[in-house]
């Protein structure tokens, strides 16, 4: 029997007096994955952001395991058993991998070394640029530190943000198979995807994101298959 | 270049590269050129003073007494002025560092007038070094130094909060989003700095004289140190430093004292207009 | 009574184009300057030195100094234009204390902190010496009216709307060509040709001129004037100088009660004050007590 590791119940959040996500309501399972797609500008990415504290909530509820988490600091939802991983500006640019990964770790320190390990096991490529700083590495490699800092902690929930994005088409595959992965060992995954037929394949559910609101929710391979959705959102029309 | 010069140039590179690290440790913070660094180190000149001639301590005791009092205000300053206005343009910033560093001139030239005061300490003869002189003062300011810059580095790179430092000044957002309390980090980090003002005040003291525009006349200095090295690498302002102390030495050979000031200021417009990241640099400084 | 105000409002005057002439070189330019003291010790120096060691005629020696200004403006600009705002400040702060310091060392030329005395001024042989104040403060609000109507000309020109609204934008400014950047040069050079005029009258207004005015203290007062004023906007830069000015001088009224306090004290108290009174501006009102109005996209 699952349980509800992460549910908003009528999110709406905004930047000032712009209102960009309007009552969103999710649920995310233990050891799901559920894919957010839509259009640009249909307030994915905020979505994602007010949910792990980087924007403020208008009205609305966030729940983490039960406890509610909306109003607090994103550093303050760090210590919820939820990671975060921007789209942009995810690493530290100044610092080496090994000094990132150590960042990641910052809410329990003890716990870095063998954290550390565990992420160069998963991302053997990132063990060689230990000593690199993150600004001199690539895309994908920048991608890989952002990934391993967020799982140095082992979070009930990750929230990507477009992991995939600025990615080649070789590293686009290597980073969903670990997204897979990395839920097959029980994390439960929110995620924003632009590349929303690679998205919704790995997922479980997916929900589709129009105008700030939630157009469509249902099992992925739902929304792979139907009509509306793939005309509208997935670009197989023309 | 004669042996006098380089040791000239030693004690001015090492009177400029601890603040010189400072400011680029605060650049990373602020995001802007702050001017208040010159009140800062005269204030930490001034507080050496009081307590060097007019409380009696000794000399280290007076240097570790100004430390403290300049890191209590700098990090005031930094809570009272700059934080709440952390949002606004960076011009508007430097303009207001300006002003600040005019107000903490003119507190102390209130209570101490302009008059030139030194420290309080036993009078010694310079050393003869094959045919050049170091006094035992600039001896103590470049092995301070040293220390500073070692202490610094380690602090920086093999401490925690060290690394904490380095990665707010790198992307403030993500450390929190990595859990970080940016604002005590940040609140650690101008008490830091501000102990280094604090101690530059009491070498330019030793050096040079005690009087409100002291820090003033080492900001540019500073500045062209800094953006030498490469604006946010704290390891790049020695070196910036130990280059900013042999220019100024070499340009006497050429042009008359008054000039040495000028130093600076060419050394940053030429940099600016050529190289803005300077040595070992990644901060934009171009628009 | 009357002679103070009268002696105070020439020096409110020489304020208000200096901060005419920085608001038209930053509102349109949007380049930062912070020498102005410099490009304001250039004129009167400039003028000074003609009129007094080469004899040149006073009308000519001002406009020789308006043109050294204005070429000074030039050269900045041209090396300067790919600055960020506050790095140029910098920048253009080392070309006004350059400054300083060339008249402060070349003494021989120009009797550095001795002081230059001036003893030619304009019209000054036309006019006698008890209407000459009245007549001097009547030439220069006649250079404000000037510098005022040009700058405001300037910025409401098609060119001048177009380069503001362009001047944080460097993109834009590219993908529009040579043709920008050489209007942003000439502009800048326009600001520096009313700050030498502002030098030069300055010069023989006071007859004795000394590097210690000009002080980067200055362009921090020249910069309050436009900032308390309301960037961009010509009005405010007028009622910005003049509240400065009266804060200046009204402060040292202060030193006639309050017995005390020495010269010293006062001054720097002075100073402190004007400094808490920019900070609590830009607190509380950034945009200044008359703020730039808000661009509005209509066809004119």
């Amino acid at each position: 029997m699952s349980e509800t590791v992460l549910a908003t119940r009528g999110l709406t959040s905004g930047y000032g007096k712009a209102v960009i996500c309007q009552d969103v309501t999710l649920a995310l399972s233990t050891g799901q994955i559920i894919c957010i797609i839509g259009p640009n500008g249909a307030g994915k990415s905020t979505l994602l952001k007010t949910i792990a504290g980087v924007v403020r909530p208008i009205s609305g509820s966030v729940q983490v395991a039960g406890r509610e988490i909306a109003g607090l600091s994103a550093a303050q939802v760090a210590r919820s058993g939820m990671a975060y991983v921007p789209q942009e500006a995810n690493v530290f640019r100044q610092l080496t991998t090994h000094e990132n990964l150590a960042m990641g770790a910052w809410g329990d320190p003890a716990r870095t070394d063998k954290a550390r390990a565990r992420v160069y096991d998963m991302f053997p490529d990132l063990r060689s640029l230990r000593r690199e700083r993150a600004g001199n590495l690539s895309g994908g490699q920048r991608q890989m530190v952002a990934f391993g800092m967020a799982l140095m902690l082992e979070p009930q929930v990750l929230l990507l943000d477009e992991p995939s994005a600025g990615l080649s088409p070789l590293m686009v595959r290597q980073m969903f198979d670990i997204v897979r992965r990395v839920n097959a060992e029980g994390v439960a995954i929110l995620m924003v995807e632009q590349n929303a037929i690679e998205g919704l394949r790995i997922a479980h559910r997916g929900l589709v994101m129009a105008a700030g609101r939630v157009a469509f929710e249902g099992a992925a391979e739902e929304l792979l298959t139907s009509k509306e959705v793939s005309d509208l959102y997935l670009g197989t029309r023309a | 270049m004669s042996l006098q010069m380089i040791i000239n140039a030693l004690v001015n590179a090492a009177l400029i590269a601890p603040p010189a690290m400072a400011f680029s440790l605060l650049f990373g913070i602020l995001r802007f050129p702050n001017f208040a660094i010159g009140g800062y180190i005269t204030v930490g000149a001034f507080a050496a003073y009081t307590f060097n001639v007019v409380f009696g301590l000794s000399l280290p005791l007076a240097a570790a007494g100004a430390m403290a009092f300049t890191a209590l205000v700098v990090w005031g300053t930094h809570i009272i002025v700059f934080r709440p206005m952390q949002e606004q343009s960076a011009i508007t910033l430097l303009v207001v560092s300006m002003a600040v560093t005019l107000i903490l001139e003119n507190v102390i030239r209130f209570f101490f007038s302009s008059d030139v005061r030194g420290f309080d300490i036993p009078l010694e003869r310079p050393w003869k070094v094959m045919n050049a002189h170091i006094t035992p003062e600039q001896l103590q300011i470049i092995a301070w130094s040293l220390v500073i810059g070692v202490s610094l580095h380690l602090l920086l790179a093999h401490t925690r909060i060290g690394r904490a430092m380095r990665a707010v000044a790198d992307n403030p957002m993500l450390a929190a989003i990595r859990g970080v309390n940016a604002a005590r980090v940040t609140a650690f980090t101008t008490a830091v700095c501000g102990a280094l003002f604090g101690l530059t005040g009491v070498f330019a003291g030793l050096d040079l004289v005690i009087e409100p525009l002291v820090g003033w006349n080492l900001t540019i200095p500073i500045f062209a140190a800094a953006i030498l090295g490469g604006i946010g690498s704290p390891y790049g302002a020695i070196l910036g430093a130990l280059l900013v102390g042999l220019a100024e030495e070499a340009t006497i050979l050429v042009l008359p004292s008054t000039y040495k000031v000028a130093v600076g200021f060419v050394i940053i417009a030429v940099l600016l207009l050529l190289r803005p990241q300077g040595l070992f640099g990644t901060a934009e400084i171009k628009k | 009574m009357s002679a103070y105000l009268i002696s105070m409002s020439t020096f409110v005057g020489f304020f208000m184009i200096l901060a005419l002439a920085l608001n038209l070189q930053w509102g349109i330019t949007g380049m930062v300057n912070f020498g102005v003291a410099g490009f304001y010790a250039l004129g009167a120096y400039t003028s000074g030195l003609l009129a007094v060691k080469l004899g040149i005629p006073v009308g000519l020696a001002i406009l020789a100094a308006c043109l050294a200004g204005m070429s000074m403006g030039a050269v900045v600009a041209l090396l300067s234009m790919r600055l960020r705002e506050d790095f140029l400040a910098i920048v253009t702060l080392g070309v006004g204390e350059i400054i300083r310091l060339i008249v402060l060392n070349e003494d021989e030329i120009t009797e550095g902190p001795r002081g230059l005395r001036i003893d030619a001024q304009p019209f000054g042989t036309l006019v006698g010496p008890e209407l000459y104040p009245v007549f001097y403060l009547g030439l220069v609000a006649l250079c404000v009216v000037l510098t005022y109507v040009v700058c405001e000309s300037i910025r409401r020109a098609p060119m001048g709307r177009t380069l503001r609204a362009i001047r944080e934008d460097d993109v834009v400014a590219e993908v529009l060509g040579k043709n920008v950047f050489l209007h942003r040069v000439c502009i800048f050079a326009v600001g520096g040709f009313f700050m030498g005029l502002a030098g030069a009258l300055y010069a023989h207004y006071v007859q004795n001129i000394s590097p210690e005015v000009f002080m980067p203290v200055l362009a921090m007062f020249i910069w309050m004037s436009v900032i308390v004023g309301g960037a961009g906007n010509n009005r405010g830069i007028l009622l910005g100088a003049g509240t400065v000015m009266v804060f200046l001088e009204g402060t040292r009224f202060i030193g006639d009660f309050v017995d005390v306090l020495d010269a010293e004290k006062m001054s720097a108290l002075r100073i402190i004050l004007i400094g808490l009174l920019l900070i609590l501006t830009l607190r509380l009102r950034p945009r200044g007590l008359l703020p730039e109005p808000k661009f509005r996209v209509n066809s004119n």
